[in-house]
């Protein structure tokens, strides 16, 4: 009773400290946090591992503090008492699903920068529990348990950074369970953001931590990698991210930004070996690229030539595919696409693989407008097939194109039925003026927010770099080469004082 | 703030309301979660007939807000999502599948059958009026960016309306051509449609397409 009063307080001492001044504020909520993990250490909070009503008297958008505390002490509870890490509590709809649930989707953001390794723990139980759930009722029933884990997540890393600047595990965990949900549109809001930064380490050990709770310019003063927000990234956690978040971009069949995430996989540098990551996300780059262009992307120019090596030997169904593409002839196409079915199906690229084929005819239509200024139906027919297509279907098909906007061309009908309809690639009814002028602006503004969403974060990176132990290490140098400079009485641009130091010191 | 609980009063209320297609689709998709635990009968009960009905309601009003956002790869997507059992034996759904397929390949004439010609339930009539609506509109303003001339009863197989009174140059059928702006030669026999143009930033749903419609001080049908 007296734990409970004790707790009680010190969160009520918190909220009295809203109006505080950052730093006052800061200090409090470090306590607080300091006294829940000194609570948590020597086991007084088991006292409330099985007291359902002490969640009751918190409300995790105020009190998110001692909720999540408590609330992961009940977790661990349940968890050891069954022997099983996702027992029926845990699992979506169970008790304690319920309240993390609940506390996920209204957490104080401001507090939970102070207990990143808790709310990490809780997103990715929240996570893996709903791919438990799933796996285990896969038999029975197709029900997506993981979009009830996916839209948690989603949230959460949304309360928690709006900016979605900073890369985390817990990007890779929304984007795996999206996938298995099939739910594209959920991963969105996080996929559209701009990642400019990786969790970093704040400056030296010893220096005063930053204030939190202040409002920072970039996330990434707060979702540092001593804030535990994030688990250990590897670079294949990198790797995988952005090969799932273009599958998703490939499943809404915006291909332009699938070929923008898969380009940021194939081009990633390498001093050696090839991920098989990066082989696969090359395999998929090939077919977008045919799907979105008509042709064989060639991969990033940072792209390092061995491994653009790697990938033409790797994947050279791929690439045959993309050439006989590009050569314009259907019938070989199908025999290449027929041969290779075995390495299609392998990859799972069997469905992107079948796309292919769907686009060959508005491809092939597209390069006769390299050519052609018009053409009608029954010539666009003979063009397009080496089979006599009937002017009848090809009619319907490029109508839809061009309705789609998937083909830049108008139609031209006439009187006659039996007269064949034109297609003008070169068209005087183009759009008026003021559509392009609209497009135009909304693109500018596009590109202005991402500026100035870069803006921001370079400036926070540079600041960032200004106090890195590397940096201050070479500002010293650079200080005592600047000294020998003194003396130095050929004098000159630092930057050449600097090239005969070093070659000074090899000497 | 707390979702109320998902019901059929519930759920009725926001199809019939005028809420933006953009709102709808938030609402419904924070329903999504709570279906997917009535159709495990993990809210506590058993799943039971009331829920089928319920379910498919659901699933079936989700997947028209779907279309009404123009998110059509998305509500392909959905149809992955939904209960097997359900989505097989469910009227109103596989309603909702034969749509996305016209939809899909682009089958006007298709899409306005499926519409107008099948059993959709009573509750559902809002969104499928709104969706043809949407769908209408957004036909129109392709078909005027795509023909510099096209033969009435072509044009008419798009925008849903009769094609035999289009064949017998109907005057009303011309008039919701011309309203827009299109010009009628009865010598040539053909429409001459004037581009309509929608900003970008505006989101295309039905409210932005409306409003451009608006604009122009027309619109069809």
């Amino acid at each position: 009773m007296t734990l409970l009063s004790d707790i009680i307080s010190a969160s009520a001492h918190l909220h009295s400290s809203n109006h505080l001044p950052s730093d006052e504020y800061d200090r409090r909520i470090r306590e607080l946090v300091e006294y829940f993990r000194r609570l948590q250490t020597t086991k007084a909070l088991e006292s409330f591992a099985n007291d359902e009503s002490f969640l009751d008297r918190f409300d995790p958008a105020i009190d998110s503090i001692p909720f999540l505390f408590v609330l992961r002490v009940q977790i661990q509870k349940v968890q050891e008492q069954n022997a099983d890490l996702f027992p029926a509590d845990i699992r979506p709809s169970g008790k304690l699903w319920t309240r993390a649930a609940h506390f996920l989707a209204s957490f104080d953001g401001v507090q939970v920068r102070y207990a990143g390794r808790e709310w990490r723990l809780l997103v990715e139980l929240v996570g893996q529990a709903s791919q438990a759930a799933s796996t285990a009722s896969r038999l029975v029933s197709n029900i997506s348990w993981p979009l009830l884990g996916a839209t948690l997540v989603k949230d959460a890393m949304l309360r928690l950074d709006p900016s979605g600047a900073v890369f985390t595990s817990s990007h890779l965990l929304l984007v795996r369970l999206c996938l298995q949900a099939k739910a594209y549109s959920c991963a969105l809001p996080v996929l559209n953001k701009q990642i400019c930064h990786f969790p970093i380490s704040l400056g030296r050990p010893s220096s005063e931590p930053s204030v939190l709770c202040a409002d920072h310019g970039s996330s990434v003063s707060f979702m540092t990698e001593a804030s535990e927000v994030s688990s250990k990234i590897s670079y294949r956690d990198y790797l995988q991210y952005f090969l799932y978040g273009g599958m998703v971009y490939m499943a809404l069949k915006e291909w332009r930004k699938a070929l923008h995430f898969l380009g940021i996989v194939i081009s990633m540098p390498t001093t050696s070996s090839v991920s098989l990551i990066m082989v696969e996300a090359y395999k998929k780059w090939v077919l977008v690229g045919l799907l979105e262009k008509g042709k064989l992307c060639p991969p990033p120019s940072i792209t390092t030539p061995h491994v653009v090596k790697v990938y033409q030997s790797l994947a050279r169904p791929y690439i045959i595919l993309a050439h006989t593409f590009e050569r314009g002839d259907l019938k070989k196409l199908n025999a290449e696409i027929d041969a290779a079915m075995g390495v299609w199906s392998a990859d799972k690229n069997l469905g992107l693989v079948a796309q292919v084929v769907a686009v060959f005819f508005s491809q092939t239509v597209i390069k006769l407008g390299k050519t052609f200024a018009a053409l009608t139906m029954a010539d666009l027919s003979k063009q397009v097939s080496p089979s006599p297509v009937c002017a009848e279907v090809t009619g319907p098909a490029v109508s839809s194109l061009i309705m789609s906007r998937a083909l830049n061309a108008t139609l031209v009908q006439t009187k006659d039925h039996a007269e064949s309809s034109m297609l003008r690639f070169s068209s005087i009814h183009s759009l008026p003026r003021l559509s392009h002028e609209l497009d135009l602006q909304s693109q500018l503004k596009q590109e202005m927010k991402l500026m100035e969403t870069l803006v921001i974060n370079l400036g926070e990176t540079n600041n960032n770099l200004g106090l890195s132990d590397e940096y201050v290490d070479s500002l010293h140098k650079g200080q005592v080469w600047s000294g020998s400079s003194e003396v130095n009485p050929t004098g000159g641009e630092t930057g050449l004082e600097m090239d005969e130091d070093l070659m000074g010191d090899m000497s | 703030m707390e979702l109320p609980p998902l019901t059929m009063e519930q759920l009725s209320q926001l199809v019939a309301s005028n809420a933006p297609p953009s709102q709808l689709f938030e609402a419904l998709s924070r329903y999504e979660l709570q279906a997917c635990l009535i159709a495990t009968g993990s809210n506590g009960l058993t799943a039971g007939a009331d829920d089928s009905t319920l379910l498919s309601m659901f699933y079936s009003s989700f997947f028209l807000v779907h279309l009404l956002t123009d998110q059509v790869s998305e509500a392909r997507a959905l149809t992955k999502r939904i209960p097997e059992a359900l989505l097989q034996y469910d009227p109103s759904l596989q309603n909702c599948l034969t749509l996305l397929r016209a939809v899909w390949q682009t089958q006007h004439a298709q899409v306005y059958q499926v519409l107008r010609g099948l059993p959709w339930p009573d509750a559902l009539q809002p969104l499928i009026r709104r969706y043809e609506s949407f769908f209408q509109d957004k036909t129109l303003i392709a078909v005027s960016r795509s023909y510099e001339a096209i033969r009435l009863a072509t044009a008419a197989v798009h925008l849903g309306l009769d094609e035999q009174l289009a064949e017998k140059e109907d005057p009303n059928v011309i008039l919701n051509f011309t309203k827009c702006g299109w010009a009628w030669d009865s010598e040539s026999k053909l429409l001459y449609p004037k581009p309509i143009v929608v900003s970008p930033t505006e989101p295309q749903s039905s409210n932005g397409i409306r409003k451009a419609m608006a604009m122009l001080g027309t619109r069809a049908c």
